[in-house]
């Protein structure tokens, strides 16, 4: 009768560890899919610059540019040039005509180049629908800054396999 | 019978013999009954030994392992010795497995692909010479302002791509037939810039070098 009562007391104490044992990978799991959105959830604002499609493009070092942005907005009507790396309202260059802009993005990689000479290249992330001219305004107020005359200039592309 | 049975003790005394002499029926119906007890006894014994070996083998087997060896087993593995092995690894591998995850992702994220462009030409007018060329050296595709692409190619006049493969196909072709160095691109202010990074990816693809004009004359 003791050892009967022994093994179901065994029994029951290994219950609590099957119990245990399911927990545990949840919580990894929950732990990974967090991480995982966290991660996706920091790529959007930057996968929201729809690139044009190539696939020959050289791969470039986004920390060693200077970056600037040229989208449409929602409506599709304007074009609007950002500095930096996110679509950010508060980033958008505003000028109110090609000559200003092209002076407004000269001073701006001017600023970026003197300040942090390790930068080496000059990255333009335009997007696909944007009018080649607006593009052109970009450069060349890229090309009025004094210390870009050394330095590459890329246009960013989303690499696609052909 | 009294008599002759306690005279066999003395006979067997005497002669250390065992009761061949008398009456071979009733010895032996008198040591029957007692061969019989003991044997009865010897087996009672044999099966109560053998119950109780049986109950104590089962006890001991039982009892015994489990209560020296599995309880102490069950106490000290619920708590010491498993929890220090499995709980050790198990959460080294799961941070492990996120730190590979996290530097997997955020190292997608650095690899920006790109395509080197010319800088920018001013409006004002160039001050080299350039000769006129008897042999022609670059392809010149020019992107007008409805998004066409036209390929002229040394061996060939102003040709209308109908599609950007047939645009990249063209450049391709020039690049064998006669090996441009470079590759003109003349694209209208109102062309798209994915129209011209197409044009500029077909020219890295077969390595001439890229100049980019643009213009707003229409074509």
């Amino acid at each position: 009768m003791s050892t009967d009562t022994q093994i179901t007391l065994k029994k029951r104490k290994e219950n609590p560890d099957d119990g245990e044992l399911d927990i545990t990978p949840m919580i990894d799991i929950t732990f990974l899919l967090l991480a995982f959105f966290v991660v996706v959830s920091k790529m959007d604002p930057q996968a929201a610059v729809d690139l044009p499609k190539a696939s020959f493009g050289l791969s470039v070092q986004d920390k060693e540019c200077v970056v600037l942005i040229v989208a449409k907005d929602e409506s599709g009507s304007t074009t609007n040039v950002y500095k930096g790396r996110s679509k950010d309202p508060e980033l958008a260059i505003s000028a109110a005509s090609p000559e200003d802009m092209e002076d407004a993005v000269g001073n701006y990689v001017q600023e970026e180049l003197s300040s942090h000479p390790e930068l080496t290249s000059i990255l333009i992330k335009a997007e696909g629908n944007v009018r080649v001219g607006d593009v052109e305004t970009v450069k060349r107020g890229v090309a009025k800054a004094e210390l870009s005359a050394s330095r590459q200039i890329y246009a960013g592309i989303k690499e696609e396999q052909q | 019978m009294s008599d002759d049975i306690d005279n066999t003790p003395e006979d067997d005394e005497k002669f250390g013999l065992s009761l061949p002499t008398g009456n071979m029926a009733e010895e032996q119906a008198g040591d029957r009954p007692a061969i019989e007890h003991s044997q009865e006894i010897d087996q009672a014994a044999r099966r109560s030994g053998d119950k109780y070996k049986s109950m104590g083998w089962k006890g001991i087997d039982d009892d015994e392992p489990e209560e020296e060896d599995d309880e102490p087993q069950l106490s000290f593995s619920n708590k010491e010795p498993i929890p220090e092995d499995e709980l050790d690894m198990t959460p080294m591998v799961d941070v492990t497995f996120l730190l590979l995850i996290f530097f997997m992702v955020t190292a997608s994220f650095t690899l920006q692909k790109s395509i080197p462009q010319p800088p920018a030409a001013s409006d004002a007018p160039s001050t080299n010479v350039v000769e006129e060329e008897e042999q022609q050296d670059y392809v010149e595709v020019i992107i007008d302002q409805n998004n066409s692409y036209y390929v002229t190619t040394r061996d060939s006049e102003e040709r209308e791509a109908p599609s950007e493969t047939e645009m990249r196909r063209m450049v391709k072709d020039a690049k064998d037939t006669y090996g441009p160095e470079r590759i003109v691109i003349t694209a209208h202010v109102d062309a798209t810039h994915e129209r011209l990074i197409a044009v500029c990816d077909a020219g890295q693809s077969s390595g001439l070098k890229i100049e980019v004009k643009t213009t707003d004359l229409e074509f």
